[in-house]
């Protein structure tokens, strides 16, 4: 099960958003990975802080998550909200 | 390269100028050369990453409970951010395979984190900034792996400005500010430790600038404006000379009075000896809160009598003319103290805490730290005075004072040299300022410690920022029960303090000089401005403006009193 979504946060995955997108796919129970769409360093454990920020996915992106497991699309509808939703009175630059 | 500016939270009425040392605890910890590695238990040295990396987490939690309490959930998510890093696979794995390999755990963290943070140094911008993140982390480790101690902060080249993530008491006890031109940290508010500290060391301080911190360079060139609480980097000429000019208050190294001839003392409160300097400097006429807690923290077991009675000793020495306040221990559930087994409370701020374990739980630890004391105040030269905090019956105050007079019986009959202090409680509970004229009838001094004191009248905790409109001394219950206070005390020969942070702030002078306070213990940096506004004050107008504040019903009512008052009075 796979899915395309655009990096909505100005901060990209950075460290609060990406704190939040790795809290959301460590608790449940699919493996997902997440990849930078026009990337070619291929996809990367989407519970992996250290990987996903990695990424370097910055607003405006796209990524490409895919989800295999009994709650993938749970996974996958909790990573899509994280990443749709603009960061509240963002504090960053 | 021209000026930037990042923005936090102003500690002092100080600028400085000076050039970034970057303090991360740990980054200096030298490691020897690995041992050959059939040398090494790779089992064992599992273990022991394994338990740092636990205690880093408990470090972490603690932290982070910390910043949420005292500046809320987004500044908190940092340390969610820290500790996904902590437990991250790819950290779990790179670190694993070094283990596997047979090197010891400090030198498999550090080549396990090697290859993440260059990985992260190589790419741009913010993402540069995570290898900040992961160097904290991997220091973090190695510190607890080696036990090390952090990194030396009292030997730094003249002119540094200290950035750090975070700067404890123990770490702000070893600046001086003799050489350090002022720090700026990412976390902390304007009542973080670390605030409160710049403020007693009388230097130029920005807390709570966040993240961007991180990328700023070591040896970059900066002014710190405590005032705005800007950090500028990379300052123009004009920048640096305005903040290198930036106006103080004249000092003055003499007792003041009132325009019309009141005595009123001016002390710094003091947390630690490095402040006493500061202290002196600024024009203190004594300490009028000498918090000894730095003695007992951060330390496996309790200071003994003897390093007790040296550090009293100092703290009067600094102060032959003047007096010295000592707050004895004042501990509650709220403080972790690895020796003293402090309990779980619900509600430690209302539990055992204070006074209330000095004659109970920590009963030995009272004797000697009032042995110490009575000590010293025979040696020290300054005129030593004790007060007990958290006290809220008589009986409570009778039994302090009954241990004081036990203790001095003992020296006597052991023939050691003592003298015995003048001895006080604070009024910080609602029922002390209730009963003040009971209090004042049996003790030396009362001192109001407005902090507490307004959290308890206000029933509104400290460091809840929600709440903290409802935690401001300006209220008129505050105003009241500080009005109480000094009435219990008319035609005693008590005199009355306060040593909260209300003391310290300039605007209010005028108004406390008029409720009748005789003495004034503030943080050493706004000295010079309250001693200028006491010596500017005309009791009878003053008595007139408490008065009127007294019988106001709201405090925004006091606020406009003061305003309007100041305005008309000045020329």
């Amino acid at each position: 099960m796979e899915r395309t979504v655009t990096i909505v946060p100005e901060a990209g995955l950075h460290a609060r958003p990406a704190s939040k997108f790795v809290q959301a796919a460590n608790e449940h129970d699919a493996e997902v990975t997440v990849e930078k769409v026009g990337d070619d360093s291929g996809p990367v454990n989407a519970g992996s802080m250290l990987a996903v920020t990695s990424l370097g996915a910055a607003h405006g992106d796209e990524v490409r998550l895919v989800a295999e497991g009994d709650d993938a699309e749970a996974a996958l509808d909790a990573l899509e909200e994280v990443l749709s939703t603009p960061e509240s009175e963002d504090s960053e630059e | 390269m021209s000026e930037r500016t990042l923005s936090g939270v102003g500690a002092t009425p100080l600028s400085g100028v000076g050039s970034v040392v970057w303090y991360r605890p740990g980054e200096a910890l030298e490691l020897d050369d690995p041992p050959e590695p059939d040398a090494v238990d790779p089992a064992a040295e599992r273990e022991r990453f394994e338990a740092a990396r636990d205690a880093a987490r408990d470090e972490l939690e603690t932290e982070r409970e910390r910043a949420r309490e005292r500046v809320g959930d987004e500044e908190a998510a940092v340390f969610d951010a820290h500790l996904q890093f902590l437990d991250d696979p790819q950290i779990e794995t790179a670190v694993g395979d070094e283990l596997d390999g047979g090197l010891p755990a400090e030198h498999a963290v550090r080549e396990g984190f090697s290859g993440p943070i260059s990985q992260f140094e190589s790419m741009e911008g913010r993402m540069a900034e995570r290898a900040d993140d992961l160097r904290d982390i991997r220091d973090r480790l190695l510190r607890l792996l080696v036990g090390g101690e952090r990194a030396d902060l009292s030997a730094l080249p003249s002119g540094s400005v200290v950035f750090a993530e975070r700067l404890t008491p123990s770490d702000t006890a070893q600046l001086d500010p003799e050489v350090v031109s002022g720090f700026v940290t990412a976390t902390g508010g304007r009542t973080s430790h670390a605030a409160i500290f710049a403020r007693s060391l009388v230097l130029p301080a920005v807390v709570g600038v966040g993240d961007d911190l991180f990328a700023v360079e070591e040896g970059t060139e900066v002014v710190v404006d405590g005032d705005t609480g800007d950090v500028i980097l990379d300052p123009s000429e004009e920048t640096r000379a305005a903040a290198a000019e930036s106006d103080r208050a004249d000092v003055r190294h003499e007792p003041v009075a009132t325009s019309d001839g009141k005595p009123i003392e001016v002390a710094a409160n003091v947390g630690q000896p490095a402040e006493l300097e500061g202290a002196v400097e600024q024009g203190a006429d004594g300490v009028g809160l000498y918090r000894t807690e730095f003695l007992f923290l951060e330390r496996e077991s309790p200071p003994d009598e003897e390093e007790q009675y040296d550090a009293y000793v100092e703290a009067l020495d600094a102060f032959p003319d003047g007096r010295v306040v000592v707050r004895t221990l004042d501990v509650g559930g709220d403080k972790p103290i690895p020796y003293l087994d402090l309990p779980e409370e619900e509600n430690p701020f209302l539990g055992e805490r204070g006074i209330r374990r000095s004659l109970g739980v920590d009963a030995d630890l009272f004797e000697t730290q009032l042995r110490a004391l009575l000590r010293a105040a025979a040696d020290g030269a300054g005129d030593l005075a004790v007060m007990v905090p958290m006290v809220a019956t008589v009986e409570e105050f009778e039994s302090a004072r009954g241990a004081l007079d036990s203790v001095a019986a003992d020296l006597d009959g052991e023939g050691v040299d003592y003298e015995s202090p003048e001895f006080g409680l604070m009024i910080e509970t609602p029922s002390a300022a209730f009963m003040a004229d009971e209090f004042a009838a049996r003790a030396e001094f009362l001192s109001i410690g407005t902090n507490d004191l307004t959290q308890y009248v206000m029933a509104a905790s400290r460091g809840n920022e929600r709440i903290s409109e409802l935690h401001d001394p300006r209220h008129p219950a505050v105003l009241r029960a500080i009005a109480r206070t000094v009435e219990g005390a008319d035609g005693t020969d008590a005199w009355v303090g306060m040593c909260g942070e209300m003391a310290g702030d300039p605007d209010l002078t005028r108004l406390l000089v008029g409720l009748g306070l005789d003495e004034l213990s503030l943080s050493a940096v706004t000295i010079p401005d309250v001693k200028a506004n006491v010596a500017e004050t005309e009791r009878e107008s003053a008595s007139a403006l408490a008065e009127r504040t007294l019988h106001a019903s709201t405090k925004r009512e006091v606020g406009r009193l003061i305003t309007e008052t100041t305005e008309n009075t000045e020329p």
